[in-house]
């Protein structure tokens, strides 16, 4: 297996956002952006989906085949940075949590994403938003990493295959 | 829809086209949707090296300020075809993210039912959230 280069997995860590598509029941791609965390000793990618929001898991559970696309590096402090795809296959925990697995994740939400504070700092707050905070864990395992040196998917990507 | 369709993506600069590789895996790229009126449809040059199959397809367009917040996004549903040298875009449905148009207090409300519904579906009791180890959390992740 090829090792990712480095200024790929700078773009794992810094960029606030990924373009997660799942499959729908009927096979179409739907794609929303999500905070993922790049779990570096196991090359996974790690993301959480609230149970008000169970779409992604359900999809998931259904069709395994799943894609992250970065492509915004807008607060990412990184110049040049390469769009990256990971192709690969996700699992969605039947279990829910909270926090348990995921402290990792909420570390970098809560870097990347100070004002989310607002959705726990208050008793109502809490209260209206606790369903945000039940999580279903999902672990992405790739098998593809293709990459657009500065963000030009007008030539084709590199290309790294069987990382999972 | 369709002028919906234009209005919602008038306000984004790029997008990111979703289809399907030759394997089904989903294969995403940023691109620049042309709206075609007479079509009601929208005109993707999308690179040529990548295997795309007709068939379901969707777009993606948000964005977010330097802290992650003030996020707005959108989804189409639709289907890729090709046409001509280059691909059109149909869409069939227009699901409205955060800030694209539905009342906030509506998607909360919606999520606190949808919640509701996932765990009576599995006899599940509401779960107490750990607040003091999420603000722990918080106050680490601050001090990075």
């Amino acid at each position: 297996m090829q090792p990712v280069p480095p200024e790929v997995i700078a773009v794992f860590h810094h960029f606030r956002t990924a373009e997660f598509t799942t499959l729908a029941g009927d096979g179409t791609p739907i794609t929303w952006p999500v905070i993922v965390l790049y779990d570096e000793p196991s090359g996974a990618f790690i993301s959480a989906t609230s149970i008000g929001l169970p779409h992604k898991a359900y999809n998931i559970r259904r069709h395994p085949r799943v894609a992250l696309l970065f492509s915004e590096p807008k607060a990412s402090g990184l110049i040049g940075a390469p769009a990256v795809l990971v192709q690969g296959d996700a699992q969605a925990a039947e279990d829910i949590t909270s926090v348990a697995g995921l402290e990792a994740l909420w570390e970098k939400i809560y870097r990347f994403q100070p004002p989310s504070k607002v959705t726990s700092s208050t008793p109502f707050s809490r209260w209206l938003m606790d369903w945000f905070y039940m999580r279903v864990k999902i672990v992405t395992v790739p098998k593809r990493i293709q990459w657009w040196a500065n963000g030009d998917f007008s030539r084709p990507p590199q290309e790294v295959a069987d990382v999972g | 829809m369709w002028a919906e369709v234009v209005k919602h993506l008038a306000r984004y600069p790029t997008a990111v086209l979703t289809g399907l590789d030759a394997e089904g895996y989903p294969f995403s790229v940023r691109c620049v949707p042309e709206p075609v009126a007479a079509e009601q449809a929208l005109r993707l040059a999308l690179p040529g090296y990548v295997a795309w199959q007709s068939g379901p397809a969707g777009l993606l367009c948000h964005q977010h300020d330097e802290q992650l917040w003030n996020q707005t996004n959108f989804v189409l549903r639709g289907r890729l075809e090709p046409a001509e040298g280059a691909w059109l875009f149909r869409p069939t449905q227009l699901i409205e993210g955060a800030g694209a148009g539905q009342n906030l207090l509506l998607q909360v409300r919606d999520g606190r039912r949808a919640a509701q519904r996932y765990l009576a579906k599995r006899g599940l009791k509401r779960p107490r959230i750990p607040w003091v180890q999420l603000h722990a959390i918080y106050a680490r992740a601050q001090k990075r």
